[in-house]
């Protein structure tokens, strides 16, 4: 008897209990999910509207229907930045997992010392990207920088950096090559994690080097090179700060363009902010979304068969 | 414990194997020392010393740039691209001139404040979302976080435009509020990483207050708050550095030269007095050595935080 | 959607509400009286894009000071930024004044962000006739003044005495009338050694210079109703041409790259270093060449065309009145104040007062007013025979017969595109036919989209 009631009792309690939780639950997360509707969700359909539009913020919009997608669609500009976009970032992010899996390897090596030399490489990353923007452009100069100067020292002739077109993005890799510490920090946490025991025991059954990177780092760490694999490649996509800082913006830079560093993002915020093309400029966001979005799921897609999750061993 | 993919059980090697030869193969010992330390540390001084030469190397490519800065700053202009470490000529003058090429004290504060604000505003309602996700059971839990998750990887460009026109709408362009007022609503990575946080907490201490008759959002307040202090650090300091180092947001909404913050007017005296202006590179490096070191000083208090923090993201990513 | 987006407005409205008493903000904008509106002795005004003031600027900003003491002046500090400008008439908060460059002032009165100023001209008793009608020109749309110019620059060719005596030549040989003869003497002057440029010969200053160079061969980049021209035959073998003089001294990157290294403003600058032989360039450079090397060894001869008559192309400022200026009246008074002949002479007498602590020379003062022009050249600059002297008489003479680039209400547009066109074609992306055609193609896009 009573442990019905009890139990009935408990089940009402729970049931009441649950409600109640999930009240206070949207409670606590609904803030968030006011930002998302107000700052998120909303703008991504205003945009989608907005794309239909011809609209300057000073006057009412104006409907146009397809006219900016298939302004988009000819415009070689278009094509140019999104092919630089591309280009930087097929450039620089295996380059910078390379060297920061290197840097991060050597440093799993050193035992105690590896904390001194793990700051050095990650105070770059504090660097403000303008200051970095406007250091790199001193730095790279075609015809005095420090680069290009030692490079001198060793019989190399270093190409105009931040006037050539061709090593305009290389140029810029080099400048993002400077703040890779991030990355070398997360695959040194990572290669903590792997078990020692596995390099032994492989050792022992006479794996070499080369074999135990490819049969135990690699999948041991996976996880992180697999995040900051989509991460960077987000980021690379939307590269802005660096590149607007050393090859747009201010009177004098409008004459001198450079179409090798006009990023996606820069042209965006050319014609939305610049001309105030703001339908046109909608259209370009969205078409930067979907690319983003299957490059990414690519990346998912390709990465799941690599990715090796240690719980799911055996 | 652990298996190794051949089957074979690991056995402490009791000494370095004769064969093992070369930089790359160093000797095993025991898994019981802590990760980075101990192993490494019995070896002689010179096997590592190959690593540690290679790091010495690695570490003066990755200072010199700072150190090109800082003796940038000091030179007077046409010195500038001597590239010399050392300055032949000193010019002092130089970091008291950068202050009347541009409000850069103006600029230094209104990065503060907002800095300020964003964190505060972000660390306080991140916190918030994340113990509703990580405590509560609740339908919808794990699509809502899908969402938040789905949300870090929004390419800001995407919402940029009418977000814009919402400020407007509302006529705070041309203020700072837009800087930093949507961190109101929380933050989806640091939301992330403040769930990854309360949910190490033990559910007992919950059940406990629970017991004691403690309300839900005193169970934030008063017990998972206090005990998040290093993670709630780790996401203040990550928001004042993302607040200092954007340029998108202060180049949208403001207009006005007095309210910019430093990287905006950091860019501000490059376009005026670099390659359209002057060539006046030794202003432009002390003000983007002025624009770092607040960046740099931090570092100098948090790093401990802050390490711990970029480790974190990629061990739970 | 306008009200999913009000609704949303709203409630973000709510929480911003809240905050906004918290920021600083928009200040001293809002001060301005209905009062005073009127008449425009009262209130307050604030400016953009008028830079750091040297002195000739402070002079006159301090002559409206003390002609309309009770108005409070705020003067926004920087260079004219589109993207500021813009955001800021957006958002319904923009300053009273703008100080642009007059070849932008069709396309931002095309977008409705500054408003004519006719009615308000009169108002105010400024009398368009105290303006040379080239700059005026410039400034109306459609038969609408939309601003009030000042500043005249225009350009001609400054060289190197010691670099044409090294190289054997003389200043004519440098002349613009003879392309060929000029391409040849320009490989003269040009020196490099071991692929590293140590001087360039002649600089001919694309993309900036491209309508000089189209003029010169006989053709205008934009119509005289404001479509572009761009792909005319004429403009691209003047495009060529220009091409051929950089391809021939290193190519575009190191020529770029080398001129970027030049200390143009100081003490060491490129005549100084023998770094560059002959260039065109506008006035205000003669006035920084004469403080920073006043025994330069300066030699100048006019721009001419290909017949060998001297032209030159002119631009420079004017003040505009944003949509929704809160003080208008205050506004054209100051732009009033600035552009008059009295002021002109208080700020000739500022200059004056400059270069004598400097010991220096008085190099000329081009303002768009031709009486202010006239009775400052009168008052203060000395005839001579040096080629500082001879440069200055270069300058006056173009003053009066230079021409600008028609205004066009796609006007930005227009100029964006031929300058990415020749700097594709300099970089070597792109043929300077193919480029200049494309430039046509999205200049003329923009001028039919442009209601």
């Amino acid at each position: 008897m009573a442990a019905v009631t009890t139990a009935a009792r408990t089940r009402r309690k729970r049931n009441g209990s649950r409600s109640r939780e999930t009240r206070a639950a949207y409670g606590f997360i609904g803030v968030w999910i006011i930002g998302f509707l107000v700052f998120t969700l909303g703008p991504m359909i205003a945009s989608l509207v907005l794309s239909f539009t011809d609209y300057n913020a000073i006057s009412s919009p104006r409907n146009v229907g397809w006219d900016n997608y298939r302004q988009m669609m000819s415009d070689p500009k278009v094509a140019k930045a999104l092919g630089n976009t591309l280009v930087y970032a097929v450039m620089y992010v295996p380059t910078a997992m390379a060297v920061a899996l290197c840097l991060a390897m050597i440093l799993n090596r050193v035992g105690r010392a590896s904390g001194f030399f793990r700051t050095v490489f990650y105070l770059p990353v504090m660097t403000p990207p303008v200051a970095a923007g406007a250091l790199f452009l001193l730095l790279l100069n075609g015809n005095q920088g420090l680069l290009n100067r030692t490079l001198h020292l060793v019989g190399i002739n270093g190409p105009n950096w931040t006037t050539d077109t061709a090593w305009v993005k290389p140029g810029l890799a080099i400048t993002m090559l400077w703040g890779v510490g991030g990355m070398v920090v997360i695959y040194l946490a990572a290669l903590r994690q792997v078990p020692k025991d596995l390099y032994e025991a492989a050792a022992l059954d006479g794996a070499g080097a080369w074999m135990r990177f490819r049969r135990i780092t690699l999948p041991m760490i996976s996880g992180a090179l697999f995040f900051t694999l989509i991460v960077q490649t987000i980021y690379a996509l939307q590269m802005f700060d660096q590149a607007y800082t050393m090859f747009f913006g201010g009177q004098e830079n409008s004459t001198y363009s450079n179409d090798a560093a006009l990023f996606y993002v820069i042209y965006l915020f050319q014609q939305g902010f610049g001309f105030l093309h703001m339908g046109y400029a909608s259209a370009l966001a969205w078409l930067l979304f979907v690319v983003i979005m299957i490059i990414t799921a690519i990346q998912v897609r390709v990465s799941r068969r690599f990715v090796y999750y240690e719980g799911e061993r055996d | 414990m652990a298996t190794s993919p051949t089957g074979l059980t690991a056995t402490p090697a009791v000494e370095e194997p004769a064969r093992r030869k070369g930089r790359r193969k160093a000797d095993r010992q025991g898994r019981t020392t802590p990760p980075g330390t101990g192993r490494q540390d019995h070896q002689p001084i010179w096997r590592r010393a190959p690593y540690l030469v290679a790091l010495a190397l690695a570490s003066v490519l990755f200072t010199y740039p700072f150190l090109w800065l800082i003796s940038a700053s000091f030179k007077p202009r046409t010195d500038v691209f001597d590239n010399a470490l050392i300055p032949h000529r000193w010019r002092v003058a130089n970091l008291a001139d950068v202050w009347h090429y541009g409000q850069m004290v103006n600029w230094l504060v209104n990065s503060a404040v907002v800095g300020i604000a964003a964190a505060t505003t972000v660390t306080i309602s991140s916190a918030v979302v994340a113990f509703g996700f990580a405590y509560f059971r609740f339908p919808g839990r794990n699509v809502l976080f899908g969402l938040v998750l789905a949300t870090m990887m929004l390419p800001q460009a995407v919402t940029m435009i009418p977000v814009y026109l919402i400020w407007n709408k509302i006529g705070l362009t041309g203020t700072q509020v837009p800087l930093w007022a949507q961190n109101i609503f929380g933050s989806a990575f640091y939301i992330f990483l403040l769930r990854q946080f309360f949910l190490s907490l033990p559910r007992e201490l919950f059940e406990a207050a629970r017991v004691d008759g403690c309300g839900f959002f005193g169970l934030f307040w008063r017990i998972a708050l206090p005990l998040a202090r290093p993670a709630l650090a780790i996401v203040f300091i990550f928001e004042i550095q993302a607040s200092w180092n954007d340029l998108l947001k202060p180049l949208i909404y403001l207009q006005n030269t007095s309210l910019f913050t430093m990287p905006r007017g950091l860019k501000s005296i490059i376009d005026t007095f670099g390659n359209g202006g002057e060539h006046h590179w030794e202003i432009i490096s002390a003000a983007s050595l002025i624009a770092t070191i607040p960046m740099i000083v931090i570092f100098a208090f948090a790093q401990r935080h802050i390490i711990d923090g970029i480790a974190t993201t990629g061990r739970k990513g | 959607m306008i009200t999913r987006r009000g609704f949303l407005a709203g409630s973000a409205g709510a929480l911003a509400l809240g905050v906004t008493s918290a920021c600083g903000g928009v200040s001293g904008k809002s001060k301005s009286s209905g009062g005073g509106a009127s008449k425009g002795d009262t209130g307050a005004i604030s400016t953009q894009g008028f830079g750091k003031p040297d002195d000739v600027g402070q002079a006159r900003i301090d002559a409206f000071k003390s002609a309309y003491p009770k108005v409070q002046v705020n003067i926004n500090e920087g260079d004219f930024d589109a993207q500021q400008f813009l955001s800021a008439v957006a958002s319904g908060n923009p300053p009273d004044l703008v100080y642009l460059h007059r070849d932008m002032v069709g396309s931002y009165a095309a977008k409705g962000a500054i408003q004519p100023l006719d009615d308000h001209l009169d108002s105010a008793g400024i009398k368009t006739g105290l303006y040379r009608p080239a700059a005026l020109q410039e400034v109306t749309i459609g038969g609408k003044v939309y601003g009030v110019p000042e500043f005249y620059d225009t350009r001609n060719i400054l060289m190197s005495g010691t670099a044409l005596r090294s190289a054997g030549l003389t200043a004519a040989d440098l002349g613009t009338s003879d392309w060929d003869k000029l391409h040849t003497n320009a490989v003269k002057l040009y020196k490099a050694n071991g692929g590293k440029i140590s001087r360039i010969g002649f600089d001919p200053k694309v993309p900036e210079f491209l309508p000089l160079w189209a003029k010169a061969n006989g053709a205008d980049l934009v119509n005289p109703d404001g479509s572009p021209n761009l792909a005319d035959p004429k403009v691209i073998e003047a495009l060529t041409f220009a091409l051929s003089l950089v391809d021939e001294q290193g190519g575009w990157s190191k020529f770029k790259a080398f001129r970027d290294s030049w200390d143009l403003f100081g003490a060491k600058n490129e005549f100084k270093k023998d770094q560059a032989g002959a260039f065109p360039w506008e006035g205000w450079y003669v006035n920084v060449l004469v403080q920073a090397t006043p025994k330069l060894d300066l030699d100048s001869v006019p721009f001419t065309d290909r017949q060998g008559k001297p032209i030159s192309f002119s631009n420079g400022s004017a003040w505009c009145l944003p949509k929704g200026a809160k003080n208008p009246a205050a506004a054209l008074n100051w732009m009033k104040v600035l552009t008059s002949t009295d002021t002109w002479l208080k700020a000739a007498a500022a200059r004056q007062a400059t270069v004598e602590k400097n010991k220096s020379v008085f190099t000329g003062l081009w303002t768009s007013n031709p009486t202010a022009d006239a009775q400052v050249k009168a008052k203060y600059v000395k005839p001579g025979t040096t080629g500082f002297d001879k440069a200055i008489q270069n300058y006056y003479a173009s003053n009066e017969y230079a021409f600008s680039i028609a205004p066009s209400k796609a006007g930005n547009e227009i100029k964006t595109a031929w300058t990415e066109a020749a700097n594709r074609a300099l970089s070597g992306q792109q043929k300077p036919d193919a480029a200049m055609r494309q430039a046509q193609s999205e200049a003329a896009k923009a001028f039919s989209a442009v209601k």
